[in-house]
């Protein structure tokens, strides 16, 4: 296992995450409730773009890695 | 005999539409006028039912004469709060500050037993745990017990409970019931595609409701299959905790400065987001 891939799948987490809060988020009556889901979905919407940059990063870094 | 079976059946409409017009106090039997035409009634009725001798117009007319002045008691106590106390008593402190009102218990005719017999109902079997008791017209006890004795709340651990909806009934019997199905804000095609998920058709579900998180519970028909419980929202808070169990590691991991911070960062937004919701994901602490 790279270190490529291990983020990656943290990046495939975190999208789990997101689209599970935002169902939480539509689904749930309470209207606490549905503000708390939907603030911690763009939360982690921030961090989800934040890993995939790393992860662009890593591929190339490991690409010329390889080539080298 | 004959009349007797047509007197009752009467008899059961007349009672039936009586205590119908005096509404649900009247059978709770709550004040001492409410409690007299309980008795009455029922004794009116049964002594023409099985007296083929009296009249009936005259057993229905006693009913109604009955029924007619405790309403008006009713209506007259909504009024007036001096006619209120005498119509229908007012409560007796027998435990003022932990301490026992000899003199209230001898005026309503109760006895240190009587008192104990009506406090070990309420669990009660020790007057020092007692703040304040109240003895109801009707003859109940009603307990206020010392701080330190009563049932722990959340509110005493300082702990933020989110507030539920009661659950809707959304299935019955195999059929939907759209009335509660569309107070709980959902439609029959989000209930169809969640039975799918479930791997069950809605004629094999005897119980179906939805609680504010908009999760499914289901009973079926058939006892001998297991089903999954709604496993969602603890899965999600899993997930989460991983991810950031993660991201911290990958911090102390690389040797990038700029991705070490923006790992921490994202570490402790990932904390943030927990924080957020995990009141909501079934954890309290």
């Amino acid at each position: 296992m790279t270190v490529a891939s291990n983020v990656k799948q943290t990046l495939a987490s975190l999208k789990g995450i997101e689209s599970q809060l935002s169902a939480f988020a539509l689904h749930s009556m309470e209207e606490e409730a549905q503000k708390a889901f939907h603030e911690a979905m763009v939360l982690v919407g921030e961090i989800k773009n934040d890993i995939q940059l790393r992860v662009y990063q890593l591929e190339r870094e490991e690409k010329e890695y390889s080539s080298s | 005999m004959f009349t007797v079976v047509l007197r009752s059946l009467l008899f059961v409409i007349v009672l039936f539409i009586t205590t119908k017009l005096l509404g649900k106090k009247h059978i709770s039997q709550l004040s001492l006028f409410e409690y007299i035409a309980g008795i009455t009634l029922g004794d009116i009725a049964g002594e023409v039912i099985l007296n083929s001798s009296l009249s009936v117009m005259h057993g229905i007319l006693g009913i109604f004469v009955f029924a007619i002045i405790s309403y008006l008691a009713d209506v007259i106590s909504l009024k007036s709060k001096t006619l209120r106390n005498v119509i229908e008593g007012t409560g007796t402190v027998l435990v003022e500050d932990g301490k026992l009102l000899e003199g209230n218990l001898k005026k309503e005719h109760y006895t240190i037993d009587d008192f104990s017999t009506l406090l070990r109902q309420k669990d009660v079997f020790s007057l020092a745990e007692i703040e304040y008791a109240v003895l109801e017209p009707k003859g109940m006890l009603s307990v206020l017990l010392k701080k330190e004795n009563r049932p722990i709340t959340p509110k005493d651990l300082n702990m933020k409970v989110p507030s539920e909806k009661a659950p809707q009934t959304i299935i019955m019997d195999g059929n939907i019931v759209y009335d509660s199905l569309t107070k709980a804000g959902k439609t029959p095609a989000w209930l169809r595609m969640e039975l799918e998920k479930l791997d069950v058709t809605l004629d094999n579900v005897f119980l179906g409701q939805v609680d504010s998180y908009g999760e499914l519970t289901i009973d079926i028909f058939d006892d001998k299959i297991k089903l999954a419980e709604a496993q969602e929202r603890p899965l999600l808070l899993a997930t989460i905790k991983k991810v950031q169990a993660d991201l911290e590691m990958y911090s102390l991991q690389t040797d990038n400065k700029e991705a070490k911070l923006m790992y921490r960062k994202n570490a402790e937004k990932m904390e943030q987001v927990k924080n957020k919701v995990k009141l909501y994901l079934g954890e309290n602490f």
